[in-house]
């Protein structure tokens, strides 16, 4: 299936010239990735914008890598004339963690930056905006971080309904009340 | 006489809000200075549950991002998963996908008919087109076993071929509904009431219109041409013969000629799917579901969703559980930071007719 | 159930054939479930025909429908809403995650177990509940109106403090109403 990436391979080409010490690559149809040091993602990001006609912001995102202690975050920016999408990705510090504020360029990045400042804990100096965004009251640590362990969250937080960890045999109960039996063959998947 | 500045909540409990959310609005007499949005009242933290059950499992929590669509988001999450895996999609199966994802719109666009013109009094239209939605979510449940959630698309194709008889079905309700949607226009489009309403409300301007991230019909409605479906195409739809409805204006007018077109554009899509429909395998199966790992790698899978472009960002690290599933709805832009723009100057009674004609849905903006 | 008058007076037979036949039903989609509610009021299903039908504030609704999950953020605003809600009211669950938490049993934001914040009359059970189960559920939800046994609002007058103290528990930071009744 290996197609031709010639618009994708050109892409990654005017990056690798315009920019030093960033790595590009044409990975599939439609896809170029460019990796990219922290201070340099603002620059690309509007050299893009501005010559190469990358005008629409289609997403940003933000992955917890707790192995290696790092914070990716990925611009994905789509051009209308070459159709492709533009994956501009750098790697932040976990501990303190920080990002250039960039909600002059695109208006939504507003809407991006507070919910990865609320879920992830990453400043944005110079960023307005309100604090909450999705959570409320929220004391804990910043819930998308790969160690928030929701599950403990929960057994502290909220009520579970009873049944679910005395692994009663419903069946049982059900065929107790209505006066049926329960087959031979179905008895073998009972719980005792 | 001076004009008295209010603060104004607008929601979480209110008729009019689509969705549950609130808007603050900021008014001078009944004008609109300053709107702010809260949102996150439907917050379930859906992308960390995905990080703890394997691929497979995903799919039951998917469809669940946006309720009155559920499919694009499956799809735009197989796309993702497909470009990672390098998986292929047989012809057939990628023909019953654009079928689903039709459809879906095609309800989607009935239920918009209901709310854009319920906000202006006219509540005909929403019993008709809500009635007669009906009948499409009868062949959902004849094809997928759910009325709302359908659980179909899986990477690699879908979940099961179509029963017998389907076709015809499928294409006695299109027949039906393409005549109701004659009559749900004469009751809406003809009607004084939402001409006057629609026109000149709720501008976007064509320059700020990329600027600010619109997608879809709104976009569409400022005269530029822009559809997941044209631009990069997926599933079966490079082979469809259809146009995108490009109106100028910016208005809510506008926007709802552009969907008074493409629902009609949505039904021969139905047709040419049906007719062409190719036989051969449905899926192209992948291994055992509960030992599936994808391979390490990220990919980002977009559609076009009767609201505008729904997008997923999958991140893999090589795993059977999902590293980092991002998902960009269409809301996630136009619910938020755009509505707080347009609704400036704007007269408070028509504040959700705005809403609906954005195509705000709450679930997908805080998921 | 209800033809039995010797449970009841006649004034409370009377009454509570009333309240069971005009149940109006707060306008508030808290969840997903909401999607469901146009196609249960509308031509096919048609529930207006039981006598339930929307109603846009809490002081003019009867029927409180939880359709769904309810985030923490949701419930103190529903909370809220309960309790601006006038005499006499009902509350129906609706879909799997009010009644244990459905597939969200693990998610940090919503609640697990509705009937611990406030009293439930029913519960409708599926994910989502198709139009004729929420029917059913209206309907089951009349005949306990009927038999005088959709007493949710006296319990939670009379438990107020039991569910204050489990409604503390989630609700941090959050003033709750004290009420007087």
């Amino acid at each position: 299936m290996e197609t031709s990436l010639i618009k994708e391979e050109l892409l990654a080409q005017q990056l690798q010239n315009a920019f030093e010490n960033i790595v590009t690559e044409a990975v599939r149809k439609d896809t170029v990735f460019a990796y990219a040091s922290k201070e340099q993602v603002s620059s690309i990001l509007l050299y893009a914008k501005e010559k190469l006609g990358y005008k629409s912001l289609a997403h940003m995102s933000c992955i917890d890598w707790l192995e290696s202690d790092e914070f990716e975050l990925v611009y994905i920016i789509w051009s209308p004339e070459t159709k492709l999408n533009l994956f501009v990705k750098t790697r932040i510090d976990r501990q303190n963690p920080e990002m250039e504020n960039m909600d002059m360029i695109w208006r939504q990045l507003n809407t991006y930056q507070r919910e990865i400042r609320e879920m992830f804990g990453v400043e944005f100096p110079g960023f307005v905006g309100e604090k909450e965004f999705i959570l409320e009251d929220w004391e804990d640590a910043p819930p998308m971080r790969r160690d928030f362990d929701t599950l403990e969250y929960v057994n502290d937080t909220f009520f579970e309904r009873e049944g679910r960890e005395d692994k009663q045999d419903v069946r049982e109960r059900i065929a107790k009340r209505s006066g049926e039996e329960i087959p031979d063959f179905a008895k073998k998947y009972s719980r005792e | 006489m001076r004009e008295k500045s209010t603060t104004l909540y607008l929601g979480p409990q209110h008729p009019g809000i689509t969705g549950n959310m609130m808007v603050k609005l900021q008014l001078e007499g009944d004008t609109i200075v300053k709107a702010t949005t809260h949102v996150g009242y439907l917050h379930r933290a859906f992308e960390k549950l995905i990080e703890r059950r394997n691929w497979m499992q995903t799919t039951t929590i998917l469809c669940r991002f946006c309720v009155p669509e559920p499919d694009p988001p499956e799809a735009a999450f197989a796309l993702a998963v497909e470009q990672i895996e390098g998986r292929e999609v047989p012809e057939r199966g990628k023909y019953l996908r654009s079928l689903v994802l039709e459809l879906a719109r095609l309800q989607s666009f009935m239920l918009w008919y209901a709310g854009q013109s319920g906000s202006t009094g006219l509540y005909t239209v929403g019993q008709w087109s809500v009635g007669d939605r009906n009948y499409v979510l009868d062949l959902f449940e004849e094809l997928t076993g759910g009325r709302i959630y359908h659980m179909y698309i899986w990477p690699g194709g879908v979940r099961r071929d179509i029963p017998e008889g389907f076709e015809d079905k499928v294409l006695r309700t299109m027949d039906y509904i393409e005549k109701r949607i004659d009559d749900y226009d004469r009751m809406m489009f003809d009607s004084a009431i939402f001409q006057k309403r629609a026109q000149g409300v709720g501008i976007i301007t064509k320059e700020k219109a990329m600027e600010w991230g619109v997608v879809g019909a709104p976009l569409r409605g400022c005269g530029i041409g822009h559809d997941v479906r044209k631009d990069n195409p997926y599933d079966a739809y490079d082979k469809l013969d259809f146009e995108m409805g490009i109106f100028e204006g910016g208005d809510v007018w506008a926007r709802a000629r552009v969907r008074q077109f493409e629902i009609r554009q949505t039904i021969s899509m139905i047709r040419q799917l049906i007719q062409n429909l190719p036989s051969g395998d449905y899926l192209n199966k992948m291994p055992n579901p509960m030992k599936w790992t994808i391979p390490a790698g990220s990919a980002y899978g977009k559609v076009e969703s009767v609201r505008g472009e729904f997008g997923f960002h999958v991140v893999s690290d090589g795993s059977d559980k999902p590293r980092r599933v991002h998902a960009r709805g269409p809301a996630y832009v136009h619910g938020v930071s755009l509505l707080e723009d347009v609704l400036i100057g704007q007269n408070l009674a028509d504040v959700s007719f705005i809403m609906n004609s954005l195509g705000v849905c709450p679930p997908e903006i805080e998921r | 159930m209800y033809n039995d008058k010797n449970a009841q007076t006649i004034v409370e037979y009377i009454q509570n054939f009333t309240r069971k036949n005009s149940l109006f039903m707060l306008a508030y989609g808290t969840g997903c479930g909401a999607i469901e509610l146009p196609a249960t009021l509308t031509s096919r299903y048609d529930a207006e025909r039981l006598g339930v039908r929307g109603a846009a504030t809490p002081r003019q609704a009867d029927l409180l429908l939880i359709t769904g999950y309810l985030s923490t953020k949701t419930l103190k605003r529903v909370i809220r809403v309960y309790e601006q809600m006038q005499d006499p009211k009902y509350v129906i669950g609706f879909g799997s995650c009010t009644i244990n938490g459905g597939m969200y049993w693990d998610s940090y934001n919503t609640i697990k177990l509705l009937d611990k914040y406030i009293p439930v009359d029913v519960y409708i059970n599926g994910c989502m509940p198709r139009p004729e189960s929420v029917i059913a559920g209206f309907k089951e939800l009349q005949s306990l109106i009927a038999a005088g046994k959709a007493d949710g609002a006296a319990k939670y007058k009379e438990n107020l403090e039991w569910y204050r103290e489990n409604q503390k528990k989630v609700l941090k930071n959050w003033p709750l109403v004290e009420y007087n009744w």
